[in-house]
């Protein structure tokens, strides 16, 4: 196990080296003078120029490079060039908004996700299963911006029953006090249950719009584990054993087949926090993806590299998490080899 | 019993019959594809989905257990033990807990109570310090323990026919004829039936009382075991055993079998094969509990008539 | 377990029958492969003939903005007074070529990378694969949108920046595929006849090993469709008024608050339905999740 742990933290930590070099290699090596860009289309040679001072991008590339390293490992990110504020500490700002959303998208993905798969698997072949099919096929089709604006039409404009894209809560509401950053948990803490509701009903169609789309990855993959553990060896010999069909599909069956899920639910989170970048847009919901939105739309090229070396570290933290998460469940790479006999 | 894929006419078991008196290991023998496994997962009611059950009948002490089978449903007093047996323990759950589940289930024990009896099973198999091994997980134990498990489990379903399809064939020499000795001592100690898979003759001979062999899904013949050793009448079996003695493995010169056949499935490869072969061939007592399927044993007869 | 008798006999096929008559008979047992094949041919003609009989997708006309669907214009009309159809058509050919690009480009380049790092193996295989490692630990959609927004906003730009996104799954398929054609005897005729590893690699192990790559590709043209609309719709690398489906459901975002839902809502159904036209073909032919 500690052997395990080791290696695993090894190659993770390679893999967030090689995320910082990717990144900064894209921006600053790829086509397209990087000051220039910065400047936007419409800046004076003079004003280039300024910015290639400004920015050191006059240097040499490796020193440019070796710069910018030591700052992430610090923790600089660099400096927007839009607010003139450290890129880090207006993401993390935001990051509880992103992570909320995140969260319950995800919820609601897995509690519609897991279920249907599980009864395609048991139903295999049947109306149900097929059902669920055309279900995993229209969710990894889905355009988000489209389904987002057919909720915001149907929800909102239409019937009104939610609150409209304007942010994560109405215009003039004091958010509860800060501990969690999630609107829905420190609401409660400070007892404020109606800004928790509200908080919920601006959730709603950013969640539902996130949670149909990733809902479909799950099932499939619930479906095909679960079709193939009920195959299994041992599911055979319980079943010999006069274990009922029932008690296998959800001991024998589910246990073991929940182990690839959580992998793949880990991967849609981590797909999550880049993924709303159009959610966070449509719905001017005030978190990291919104952030690289607006770094686009001003050529804000230091803070959109800062957000994308987060997405890529926070996803390989992820990983990490999730294979612990694998290990626990799973007692072939908790304890060790042959421990008797 | 006959036993097909649905909506496909050619069966994949044809009139399969043989029986298994209580304290009797009967072996079935033959090669890959012959439809040893496809036999035993019929009698457990486990039939992969798509294939059937078109005819014929599964009867235990009297009582028809054909429909249950059909319908999926596994008869409590039939088990089964498989090869792979660390493949074919729940990787995810302790063995103890295994066996104990098993105990809940066909002997109305309590949790505790379960627990309990399933380490004096799993020491009754012949596990060294079983209460050390019921805690453990099937990746921690060598095949062979993991066969006693097996074995300790299909015990606790108290079973009148025990189906043992290659029990041994993933384990080492050594430890083949301690499961032996362990599937021979639970026989005379239960008096339980075994329906013992195998594709070895050498396992056969040690181990069963009556041999039926299969090939192509068709039985060939079947007899008590030393006289199908010493007088094999039908030619696939004598070609099985020349095959052991030139030290040929059978399954090098295995062919597919075509199911598309109506006659003999053997006629293909056999050398004494001659025009009636393409009819289905009956089982012809040539001797006291010995009954070959081949035209030829007719054609004796008629001859020395 | 022995091996099992063949249960999948294979079904009979009655003599004579045409290669036609057998897709068709392929295509009844699975109606969902039908509607990808007819829905993808539509398209498909959309594409090719539509941009000559619809009216010119950029022509602005100020006297007829924002008008409701009608049978002079199907798809109603835009703030600027543009024919939603015609331009949703001129999309269509603009939006399906790029996807087939990109899908054809990422599967050429991923493959080549994917045997050369699976045949080869060792030190090789091993910077490849942290490669990927790196490549993955991105939401495809993000790396393509750094890339672009670092390369600049072009077409080009969007099909290189989309093709390396999906390289990934392209490079992990096809070396797996080609670990296991390594071991495999012809591999070792190939090479014992004299022949040079280069020609061993792509002339006998990719051409065993694109199957798998080959599906998938049918999946990542629809994917492609959707990152490059998806990309568009932020403002990034295709941009208006160019006609894309992705641009003109951005353009038509904020008429759905005020009811003129036809300007977004048509153009993003279109995307949808491309995109699930070429999921329920690779679906079938048995394309993996990503």
């Amino acid at each position: 196990m500690r052997r395990y742990l080791i290696k695993r933290a090894g190659i993770s930590l390679i893999t967030m080296l090689g995320i910082v070099i990717v990144v900064f290699f894209i921006v600053r090596v790829l086509p397209g003078d990087a000051a220039a860009v910065r400047a936007g289309p419409y800046a004076t040679a003079e004003k280039i120029a300024q910015l290639r001072a400004k920015y050191g991008l006059d240097r040499p590339l490796w020193e440019q490079f070796v710069d910018y390293l030591v700052g992430v490992v610090r923790g600089d990110f660099g400096t927007s060039v839009r607010t003139d504020q450290p890129v880090l500490g207006e993401l993390l700002a935001r990051l509880p908004a992103s992570l909320e959303l995140a969260v319950y998208a995800v919820v609601v993905a897995t509690v519609v996700g897991v279920p249907l798969g599980i009864v395609a698997a048991a139903r295999q072949g049947t109306w149900i299963d097929g059902v669920a099919r055309v279900f995993a096929i229209l969710g990894s089709s889905m355009a988000l911006f489209w389904l987002g604006l057919l909720m915001i039409y149907f929800f909102f404009f239409r019937l009104g029953w939610f609150p409209g894209p304007v942010d994560r809560l109405a215009v003039g509401t004091k958010p509860p006090p800060m501990v969690t950053g999630f609107y829905t948990i420190d609401g409660a803490l400070a007892g404020q249950w109606d800004i928790v509701w509200m908080a919920l009903r601006f959730l709603a169609l950013p969640v539902l719009t996130l949670g149909f789309v990733l809902a479909a990855p799950i099932l499939k993959m619930v479906r095909s584990s679960v079709i193939e553990t009920l195959a299994s060896d041992y599911v055979r010999t319980a079943r010999a054993m006069g274990v009922s069909p029932r008690a296998v599909l959800f001991i024998d069956g589910f246990r073991n087949a929940l182990l690839p899920v959580t992998t793949t639910i880990g991967i849609v989170f981590g797909y999550m926090l880049g993924g709303n970048i159009i959610v966070e847009y449509l719905f001017s919901w005030p978190g990291v993806g919104r952030y690289a939105y607006e770094a686009i739309q001003t050529n804000d090229l230091e803070a959109l590299q800062g957000f994308v070396i987060m997405v890529g570290i926070l996803y390989v933290l992820l990983n990490v998490v999730i294979d612990l998460g694998y290990a626990l469940i799973d007692p072939r790479i908790r304890l060790g080899r042959k421990v008797t006999a | 019993m006959t036993v097909g894929v649905a909506g496909d006419p050619h069966p994949l078991l044809r009139e399969v019959a043989f029986d298994v008196e209580a304290g009797e290991i009967v072996g079935l023998v033959g090669e890959s594809g012959s439809g040893k496994t496809m036999t035993s997962l019929a009698l457990m009611g486990l039939l992969p989905a798509g294939i059937e059950f078109r005819g014929g009948s599964v009867r235990l002490e009297g009582r028809d257990l054909t429909d249950d089978l059909s319908c999926g449903r596994t008869p409590r007093e039939i088990t089964m033990i498989f090869q792979h047996p660390r493949g074919a323990l729940n990787p995810t759950m302790r063995v103890g807990k295994q066996v104990a589940r098993v105990l809940r289930i066909n002997q109305g024990l309590s949790a505790a109570e379960a627990k309990e009896r399933s380490v004096e099973l799993l020491s009754r198999v012949g596990i060294p310090g079983a209460d050390r091994v019921a805690r453990a997980y099937p990746h921690q134990l060598s095949g062979g323990m993991c066969q006693r498990v097996m074995i300790a489990m299909a015990l606790g379903c108290r079973p009148k026919v025990l189906i043992a399809d290659e029990p041994t064939t993933a384990l080492d020499v050594t430890i083949q004829a301690q499961i032996f000795d362990l599937i021979r001592g639970l026989v005379a100690e239960t008096s339980c039936g075994v329906l013992f898979i195998t594709h070895d003759l050498a396992a056969v001979a040690e181990m069963c009382d009556r041999v039926v062999v299969l090939y192509g899904g068709q039985v060939m013949e079947q007899a008590p075991t030393v006289d199908l050793f010493e007088d094999p009448r039908h030619p696939y079996t004598r070609y099985l055993l020349e095959s052991v003695e030139r030290e040929v493995d059978p399954r090098a010169e295995e062919k597919d079998v075509d199911f598309g056949l109506p006659g003999c499935r053997f006629a293909h490869r056999c050398a004494e094969a001659f025009d009636r072969c393409v009819d289905f061939p009956p089982g012809v007592e040539v001797g006291d509990g010995h009954v070959s399927a081949c035209f030829r044993h007719l054609e004796e007869n008629s001859v020395a008539s | 377990m022995s091996r099992t008798v063949p249960l999948d006999l294979p079904s009979p096929v009655a003599p004579g029958q045409s290669v036609i008559g057998r897709a068709v008979g392929e295509l009844r047992r699975r109606p969902l492969m039908a509607v990808g094949v007819v829905l993808l041919t539509a398209y498909l003609l959309l594409a090719l003939v539509g941009p000559m009989v619809t009216v010119d997708p950029l022509r602005t006309d100020p006297t007829n903005q924002l008008l409701a669907p009608s049978a002079e214009h199907p798809f109603g009309t835009d703030e600027f007074g543009r024919d939603v159809f015609a331009r949703a058509v001129a999309a269509a050919r603009l939006d399906l070529w790029i996807g087939l690009v990109i899908a054809v480009v990422s599967m050429v380049v991923g493959s080549v990378i994917g045997v050369v790092a699976g045949y080869w193996g060792g030190r090789v295989d091993e910077v490849i694969m942290r490669l990927t490692d790196v490549l993955l630990a991105f939401p495809g959609f993000v790396l393509a949108l750094i890339l672009v927004a670092a390369m600049g906003d072009s077409i080009p730009n969007v099909i290189v920046a989309v093709s390396v996104s999906f390289l990934p799954h392209f490079i992990r398929l096809t070396r797996a595929e080609a670990l296991q054609q390594r071991e495999m005897e012809y591999v070792d005729g190939a090479r014992l006849s004299g022949n040079p590893p280069w020609r061993v690699a792509f002339r006998h192990v990719m051409p065993n090993s694109l199957r798998p790559a080959a599906v998938q590709a049918t999946l990542v043209a629809g994917w492609a469709i959707l990152t490059v609309a998806g990309l568009a719709f932020l403002g990034v690398g295709i941009r208006p008024p160019t006609p894309e489906w992705g641009v003109m459901v951005a353009e038509g975002a904020n008429d759905v608050i005020t009811g003129e839902w036809w300007t977004a809502l048509f153009p993003g159904g279109m995307i949808v339905l491309a995109v699930m036209a070429f999921h329920f073909v690779g679906d079938e032919l048995g394309g993996g999740e990503v």
